[in-house]
């Protein structure tokens, strides 16, 4: 019988091979990566020509690196693959499906978004030309690539930014700090009807801006849980706290409101009662600035208004930048990678990041990263 | 009950013998029970009903407009014009090789347990709960599996995270189902068969090839038909392997890949872009309905085979 089992497994192995070689056949097509022949690209050049530049105008005055400028780039053909941040994911894709629509196809962008820490282990592993991510790199992870032979650029690509939100008649709140609002939206305020309900809540945990909150109705209007907006609202919001509180996985704002994945809706909710309070993405808020009232948020250092000025000079608390980083050794074996990212600084790529939702990092800022990128 | 010749006053033997059993009186429990099962088979059916309605108005506006266009377009990020093709190439290259892994596997282990070892040794017995067990197993833990032998280990062979490796993974996910059901019905085979093949001099290997596996053939595929929808419903084997969801271009047997159960959920997640028709509630709900009818194609490949067997058994 044991001459049989074997006989089994033996079965096994030879199937798995079968399939394994017809895979080999197929691997023969995917090395057009590394292709140098790609360089040339001869059919990818003339759709960009054409393109007029659509996009609002920006100052590329040229100082710093040459060639860093916003024009549209020709694209090399090949494959890039992109991991990282899922908060980034969403610029990625839109950049990945310019690139394909400009090259005709012939720069191939894959796009996945498993977390900015299982995007460095992959990225540091020399899986992945790019790696999206929400924080900068940590020292160990800088280690791992450096270990692993992998140099990379750095480059700031965007704002996520949100904003605390109430009705504009609302003058009694002007300014929350963290433990207010974790006190008034954190998962240990669910069934509290009334600003005034959160008070103990708020002394407990240490809130000053503001308190005690007044007697009047609280009624809650944010983005629900599948958006991005969310993660970062309790990442910026409630996760420490409720980390200390109630211990790990307890990273989540009240269930008792009434979350909407459409901004508009949110808005219309703050409008229709005087004393709500809620959360959007800034981009929204910006362009929705007079029907709503933007809170001061107060993370320790006083209260800071979201504006543009204080999300770009990074004194408002509620705003992180967004980066993706690039391998400089992928991106000169591997034309297509340079091209992608050539692509995602132009302004035509950058004014995807609007599309997205998030805000675009400032002039000065961009052009540093493009300064950056083109000396790399 | 009319063919039955009516007894005295027009009642049948059975009734006349029923009504002095229970004293004339009405057979409640009876018609309670089958009112009982009635309902509980309009239950199970509403919710099919209401689950099927659901898809199919939620896909609509999406299958009505551009069916061909979402079939063969890539993972976007707008719901009305994103395309479902990377996942349908998963799924049906995760189908195809189920069925071409998992089924000579499962059933040729099947006959061996079955009608081969001795059942009262031990090493079978050992095999025998063994694989009981792993048909328990949740599909999470066969992931970790697929991802450390064929994602990390045989690298080389499957080229990572790709269609291969998700195959390979879902083949022994479903392997010991497909035995199990397999040896089920190898054990229905009436004794009687074989022992009538070998007294006409079949050898072992003649009755179960003509004899034992035709006979069995239709109870084999039943196991098949389950397992095939488990294979392609299962998404997290999928989330342990890293299936993409953002944007994959190009599908390749080797490169990254992605599935429909993983679209699906990754879409049903996504926030509806501000002012469209058309939502990513809708495009999920699409995904859906082109997963259901891949299911229902390779089905109906092995209930035609099935019913081929059972007719060829039947001797029509």
């Amino acid at each position: 019988m044991k001459a049989s089992t074997k006989r089994l497994f033996a079965g096994a192995i030879v199937a798995s091979l079968v399939v394994a070689a017809c895979g080999d056949d197929d691997e023969e097509s995917t090395p057009e990566t590394e292709a140098p022949a790609a360089t040339e690209a001869p059919a990818a050049t003339e759709p960009m020509t054409s393109e007029p530049m659509t996009t609002e105008p920006m100052t590329t005055d040229g100082e710093g690196g040459g060639g860093a400028g916003g024009e549209t780039p020709e694209l090399a053909s090949g494959n890039v693959f992109v991991t990282g941040s899922s908060t980034v994911e969403p610029i990625s894709i839109r950049v990945g499906e310019l690139a394909n629509e400009l090259s005709g196809g012939e720069l191939l962008v894959t796009v996945e978004g498993p977390g900015t820490g299982d995007g460095f282990q992959k990225f540091c592993a020399g899986e992945a030309d790019i790696s999206d991510a929400s924080r900068p790199i940590r020292e160990e992870e800088a280690q791992t690539c450096a270990d692993n032979g992998i140099e990379f650029v750095e480059l700031e690509v965007a704002i996520d930014g949100l904003s605390v939100i109430t009705n504009p008649n609302n003058s009694a709140i002007e300014c929350l700090d963290v433990p207010g609002l974790y006190a008034l939206l954190g998962p240990e305020s669910e069934g509290f009807g009334s600003w005034s309900d959160a008070n103990d809540l708020a002394a407990e945990v240490g809130a000053v801006q503001s308190v005690p909150f007044p007697d009047a109705p609280l009624v809650v209007f944010g983005p629900g849980e599948e958006s991005g907006t969310y993660d970062s609202f309790v990442e910026f919001a409630i996760a420490d706290l409720s980390e200390e509180r109630l211990g790990e996985d307890n990273d989540f704002t009240r269930a008792d409101y009434s979350s909407s994945p459409n901004d508009n809706l949110i808005v219309e909710g703050i409008e229709s009662a005087d004393t709500s309070l809620g959360w959007v993405g800034y981009a929204f808020f910006q362009a929705e600035g007079d029907r709503l009232k933007g809170i001061a948020v107060d993370a320790g250092d006083g209260c800071v208004a979201p504006t543009a000025e204080t999300i770009a000079d990074g004194s408002y608390p509620f705003a992180r930048s967004l980066y993706i980083y690039v391998s400089t050794t992928a991106a000169a074996e591997n034309p297509a990678v340079a091209s992608y990212v050539d692509l995602y600084l132009s302004d035509e790529g950058i004014a995807k990041v609007s599309d997205a939702g998030y805000v675009q990092i400032p002039e000065d800022r961009l052009a540093a990263t493009r300064d950056a990128w083109a000396a790399r | 009950m009319s063919l039955i010749t009516p007894g005295a006053a027009g009642k049948t033997a059975a009734e006349v013998t029923r009504s002095q059993l229970t004293g004339g009186k009405r057979d409640t429990a009876g018609l309670v029970l089958l009112v009982l099962l009635l309902l509980c088979t309009l239950t199970t059916l509403l919710i099919l009903g209401v689950l099927l309605q659901e898809v199919l108005v939620d896909a609509w506006p999406i299958m009505s407009e551009r069916p061909g266009d979402f079939l063969t377009s890539t993972i976007g990020s707008d719901p009305a014009t994103t395309g479902v093709w990377p996942g349908l190439y998963g799924s049906f290259i995760i189908g195809l090789g189920v069925l071409v892994l998992s089924v000579p596997l499962g059933v040729a282990a099947a006959i061996y347990l079955e009608d081969y070892a001795r059942h009262d040794h031990k090493i079978t017995q050992l095999i025998l709960v063994n694989i009981r067990n792993l048909a328990g197993v949740p599909a999470v833990i066969y992931g970790v599996l697929g991802l450390t032998i064929f994602g990390t280990w045989l690298k080389g062979i499957t080229g990572g995270s790709s269609v291969i490796s998700a195959a390979l993974t879902m083949a022994v996910l479903v392997l010991p189902v497909v035995i199990i059901t397999s040896m089920e019905a190898i054990r229905a085979v009436p004794q009687g068969l074989r022992e009538g093949g070998y007294g006409v001099g079949s050898s072992r290997w003649e009755v179960t090839r003509d004899h034992v596996i035709p006979y069995a053939a239709p109870g084999i595929l039943t196991g098949v038909v389950l397992s095939i929808a488990r294979a392609l419903g299962e998404a997290s084997p999928l989330i342990m392997l890293g299936a993409i969801t953002g944007l994959l271009p190009e599908t390749t047997l080797t490169g990254p890949f992605t599935a429909l159960p993983m679209l699906i959920y990754n879409w049903s997640g996504r926030p509806d872009p501000v002012g469209g028709d058309i939502g990513w509630t809708n495009a999920a709900a699409a995904a859906g309905l082109t997963l259901l009818i891949l299911v229902i194609f390779f089905n109906a490949a092995a209930i035609y085979l099935r019913n081929r067997f059972e007719r060829t058994r039947l001797g029509v």
